[in-house]
């Protein structure tokens, strides 16, 4: 092993001994030792091994390799570039290049971040390889179109050089059909041997997670080290849509009805819809569009979390149009590694948004949705006329809407078998949902932004008249503030008058007098004027 | 000496082509009608038939927006380059091992590209292409111009060497002189190109380069400004006229 036998807590060190470093190498590369060459390299890098020129030799490989090791040991947490070594080595660059990228088993650049950039390199055999960062949400990864098993994207760590092995493999000029052909197509339980469907049951093995088909196991490809016993077999899982007991509209009826009336009572509702055990009940409703109707039962809560405030708002409206986004939410949930986070946003943002808002918004989305397509037409309104029988009073737009397609639903259930309504509507295509949920919520939303926006403007709207209110009220004070002093200057101006006249009168009487005492004229009679 | 004749005296002889993964040949055009300079530089697979030279050309006039007279010229001059290439085809290179210095020196838009390695000539795996790919991406160059500029730069370079070889190979037939004869005049003439590989990879001396020498065969990048791009262009329309 590499790693010298270093314990790490004693620093003792005899004086003479050289520190040695503590390396961590990744555990698939243990078998690299400093003296010698491993069969692995020898094996992927033949050309050093087989004697064809005296620029490739064992010592010259061993050399190139010693070297690019201990540079990258120098600094493990930056990534290595090829250009960085290739300087110091004497060789041809495209051999060097091929040394250095076909390490793939983490001798070097395990420990250093992997560059945000590359998204596309092209490898030694020159096929496209995508690094993906993780997987999107709403997206499964799996081996093989057709397959069922998901794999997840390799870590990035344990990559050496540039030639990067995260994600999977596409074949070059990969579609969206190749990749997501599994999620278009019907979810079935697939036969890990032949990738064939199973239809009626399966056989499960108890060690390991295979799934074969009825044909597989009768002609004993039983899968690598398994034998007979180790085969369950199991018909109609709750999972297969498929696969499963049959269920009529009668039925289907009577299981709702009693749902309705004894909510969560399994017991009861399974004695109510005689033909079917309380397993099939639970299936059955779990997997109908309208899996999440049965939440207005205050007693208990049945669904996850996410619905918890639905489920309180729909209480508190007693409504029960909640159908819409939540009948899509809940078959999704339902369906194993779809991205929870996008439908948990989704539910979110339902349920911000009153039932009515989020009803409307549901049948809006799922008209359109049918205006694209006959297909979904016939799903989505497969399910209203059951959900018709069994619930109470809709809005009015769902009910104008029903009321008009329900003569023609009624026919055409009558034609059609009541095998296929069920099938149609169990298996609604997973995109088909995906898009009717997100389009309801993003309506919901919508809707909601609308109503708020009108009441801002509204807001907006009292305001301004209460402060055009209130400056008419100012300007009226002042006016009568002026009209008050006007008038006080008027008596004021009357007073004076009088005043006026007063003393004009008083000085004719002095003047009177003083003519009547006979006493003369005073010099100063340039000043008494009137 | 020794290894070296034994070295070269394993070589077989392989019909010409161009020593790299892809079978593609460097053309280059530089093209002055009325004063109108067009200057390109691209790689052509020879196995295209030629009505596609014609095409090829009256595509790069429209969307270069050259005037029309361009278009019969870049196709002759293709064509002639083309020809050159063909009339090395039908003859013999020597395989075999061969390690030659390339170096790069060019400009492309704004960046500045010196720098210098070793390349084996006649190992028919080696990628120009994807030699160039690593070096951008290492060394974090923006620009998707460069990439290309170097994978060309490399395979000019090859097949210049490579028609050297072709010629030296056709004179040691011509050559009167006893085989060992020949074969030192063909060691004296690729010495000059290749480099001595028994010195490099012997026994005796090691592949990693003494420190001092790494400077040389590092690469410079360099991002040069308008002013000096300007500069640099008109020194070079002058050295080219």
């Amino acid at each position: 092993m590499e790693l010298p036998q270093l314990d790490p807590t004693s620093k003792q060190n005899p004086p003479d001994e050289p520190e040695l470093d503590l390396y961590t190498i990744p555990s698939h590369s243990s078998w690299f030792s400093w003296d010698e060459i491993h069969a692995t390299e020898e094996v992927s890098l033949k050309d050093f091994f087989d004697g064809s020129s005296i620029t490739r030799t064992p010592k010259i490989y061993k050399e190139y390799r010693d070297f690019i090791i201990n540079k990258y040991r120098e600094e493990p947490s930056r990534r290595l570039t090829f250009t960085e070594v290739r300087k110091s080595l004497v060789g041809d660059v495209c051999l060097l290049h091929k040394v250095f990228f076909s390490w793939k088993w983490g001798l070097i650049n395990f420990a250093a971040p992997s560059t945000g950039g590359e998204t596309l390199v092209v490898g030694d055999e020159e096929r496209y390889k995508v690094k993906i960062e993780g997987v999107p949400t709403g997206i499964r990864v799996v081996a093989m179109p057709n397959s069922i098993k998901p794999i997840s994207a390799l870590p990035s760590v344990g990559d050496s050089g540039g030639a990067v092995d995260n994600g999977f493999k596409l074949p070059t000029l990969a579609s969206y059909s190749d990749v997501f052909a599994d999620l278009m197509t019907r979810k079935g339980l697939v036969c890990g041997n032949c990738n064939e469907i199973c239809d009626s049951g399966h056989y499960k093995c108890m060690k390991g997670d295979l799934l074969i088909c009825v044909k597989c196991f009768k002609n004993g490809n039983y899968g690598e080290s398994k034998s007979v016993d180790d085969y369950k077999f199991n018909d109609c899982l709750q999972n297969s849509s498929n696969v499963g007991a049959v269920w009529t509209e009668a039925e289907t009826l009577l299981l709702l009805e009693s749902v309705l009336k004894h909510g969560d009572d399994w017991e009861l509702v399974a004695q109510n819809v005689q033909t079917k055990s309380k397993i099939d009940c639970i299936a059955k409703l779990i997997e109908m569009p309208l899996g999440d109707y049965f939440e207005f039962c205050p007693e208990k809560n049945k669904i996850g979390d996410q619905h918890d405030e639905q489920r309180n708002e729909s209480e508190h409206n007693g409504d029960a149009e909640n159908r819409g986004p939540p009948l899509k939410r809940q078959r999704i949930a339902s369906a194993p590694g779809d991205g929870g986070s996008l439908m948990k946003q989704v539910a979110l943002i339902s349920t911000v948004v009153s039932p009515h808002i989020t009803a409307a918004a549901a049948e809006a989305a799922v008209a359109s949705l049918c205006e694209e397509n006959s297909c979904p037409r016939e799903i989505f309104d497969g399910e209203d006329d059951y959900v018709t029988n069994g619930l109470l009073s809709p809005t009015e737009n769902c009910e104008t809407k029903r009321v008009l397609e329900d003569p023609e639903m009624k026919e055409r259930h009558s034609q059609s078998g009541d095998e296929d309504s069920c099938f149609k509507k169990d298996d609604i295509p997973l995109t088909l949902r995906v898009r009717a949920a997100v389009a309801t919520a993003l309506g919901a939303a919508a809707a909601r932004a609308k109503f708020l926006a009108d009441q801002e403007d509204r807001e907006i709207e009292h305001l301004l008249a209460i402060i055009i209110g209130t400056q008419m009220k100012k300007l009226h004070c002042k006016i009568k503030h002026f009209e008050d002093l006007e008038m006080i200057m008027k008596k004021k101006h009357a007073e004076m008058e009088e005043v006026e006249d007063f003393l004009i009168s008083e000085r004719i009487c002095v003047l009177q007098r003083a003519m009547s005492a006979g006493i003369p004229r005073w010099r100063d009679h340039s000043y008494v004027k009137s | 000496m020794k290894g070296q004749t034994s070295a070269l005296s394993k070589s077989t002889a392989v019909k010409f082509r161009i020593p790299t993964a892809e079978n593609l040949v460097p053309i280059r055009l530089d093209i002055e009608v009325d004063g109108q300079r067009f200057k390109d530089a691209f790689t052509w697979n020879p196995s295209d038939p030629d009505s596609e030279i014609v095409v090829f050309a009256k595509r790069t006039v429209k969307d270069m927006k050259l005037p029309p007279v361009f278009v019969t010229h870049i196709a002759s001059s293709i064509q002639s380059q083309l020809a050159d290439f063909r009339s090395f085809e039908g003859q013999d290179m020597y395989a075999g091992e061969k390690i030659v210095p390339i170096k790069l020196d060019l400009r492309v838009n704004h960046t500045l590209v010196k720098d210098q390695f070793l390349w084996d000539l006649n190992n028919f795996e080696n990628d120009p292409e994807e030699f160039a790919r690593t070096f951008c991406r290492d060394l974090a160059i923006d620009d998707p111009e460069v990439g290309p500029a170097i994978a060309f730069a490399i395979r000019e370079q090859l097949y210049e060497i490579a028609i050297q070889s072709v010629a030296s190979a056709r004179e040691s037939r011509i050559s009167k002189k006893g085989r060992r004869g020949a074969e030192h005049a063909i060691v004296s003439k690729a010495g000059g190109t290749a480099m001595d590989l028994v010195k490099l990879f012997g026994h005796k001396s090691s592949v990693v380069r003494k420190r001092k020498e790494w400077d040389v065969y590092e690469p410079i990048v360099d991002l040069l400004s308008n002013e000096e791009v300007d500069a640099l262009e008109a020194r070079e329309e002058r050295n080219g006229r």
